[in-house]
């Protein structure tokens, strides 16, 4: 792979990638460090000609560079969650902006609370729109284990919803 | 769009059975309608996965980190050849040590080459040789039963002592 060929297929991933590393690590330094090694990795990666799917290719990097993180964060025993970021909309007052992220925070909390896979799955679908087959391709699961992963998430965040509505959401 | 439709959609959502152009629709809806108190718990959640899509990577430099290091990694290949400098070297040392301990080792066998002749040509020198060496063994082996009849004898002595019945003296003692 050439430079150009790099700057074209791969960098532009870096979002989607940071997003995912992000959602999984709760830390904008570590998930950037990700993206970084991940970027790092493919360019060193060979026969990345056949490869059709780039970005498919490079969440699933991804991936497993986050198992390896959060499985020696695990053996340390250290987990940290940042805030989301601040929510931006011109048009909301200031008393409306900070009850838009108040809501933002505890449904970020509610996500983080979610099992490795079903954050994932939910991630790939829900935010990033990737297909079955593909979340499938970058998780290394079968279509089933995606679907269920994903049901499963859905109805806990809907149950918490409820029941953080019931406090005023 | 109507409610119906929305209601249709979000159960299916719910219950992952939308398609992704149906989860589209969704969040058209919900971006267009972010505050529907019908769907509390829905826009809530289209308005945080809405703005999830949206984060960018909180480094404007992160290209130009990245073809830096990539460009550094490039230059590792020389840093390779640092490291076959540093084998070599290390190789070299041994071979010095090997070829130090084989000269010194042929040093020595050149200044004690009686040693190596030995008595081997003569039988008669090789006999009395050998003589000598079992006359000593003998000697000393004569010498080391001397010592341990010595210790034979202490430990006869303890034995006695130990065997003696107690005197009158000793048992109005205890």
């Amino acid at each position: 792979m050439n430079l150009e060929d790099f700057e074209n297929r791969v960098l532009p991933a870096k979002h989607k990638l940071y997003r995912f590393a992000f959602r999984m690590l709760g830390s904008r330094e570590e998930a950037k460090d990700v993206v970084q090694d991940v970027m790092i990795k493919v360019w060193h990666g060979r026969d990345l000609a056949e490869v059709q799917n780039m970005e498919a290719w490079c969440m699933r990097i991804t991936k497993n560079l986050l198992l390896d993180r959060l499985r020696s964060r695990q053996r340390k025993g250290t987990y940290s969650i940042e805030g989301s970021d601040e929510f931006h909309q011109e048009e909301l007052t200031p008393h409306e902006k900070t009850e838009q992220n108040e809501s933002m925070k505890r449904i970020d909390q509610l996500m983080a609370t979610l099992p490795d896979k079903q954050r994932q799955v939910m991630h790939l679908r829900d935010v990033e729109g990737h297909s079955y087959h593909e979340i499938g391709e970058i998780l290394e699961l079968d279509m089933n284990q995606v679907k269920v992963n994903l049901f499963r998430a859905r109805n806990t965040v809907r149950e918490k919803l409820i029941k953080l509505n019931a406090y005023g959401l | 769009m109507d409610s119906e439709r929305i209601e249709t959609l979000l159960e299916k959502y719910w219950n992952a059975e939308t398609s992704l152009d149906e989860e589209n629709e969704l969040h058209l809806f919900f971006q267009a309608h972010p505050a529907s108190e019908k769907w509390n718990e829905a826009a809530a959640l289209f308005r945080y996965l809405s703005n999830e899509k949206n984060k960018t990577i909180p480094d404007p430099f992160f290209d130009q980190a990245v073809t830096k290091q990539i460009g550094q990694r490039h230059k590792g290949k020389t840093i390779r050849m640092r490291n076959g400098f540093q084998i070599m070297r290390i190789a070299a040392g041994i071979l010095v040590m090997v070829a130090a301990v084989y000269l010194i080792g042929m040093e020595v066998r050149k200044t004690s080459p009686q040693e190596r002749a030995d008595t081997e040509t003569d039988p008669q020198l090789a006999f009395e040789e050998t003589k000598k060496a079992l006359l000593m063994i003998s000697r000393n082996f004569n010498k080391a039963q001397q010592e341990v009849g010595k210790i034979n004898l202490l430990n006869e002595a303890e034995q006695k002592i130990r065997n003696r019945p107690a005197t009158p003296e000793q048992e109005i003692k205890d």
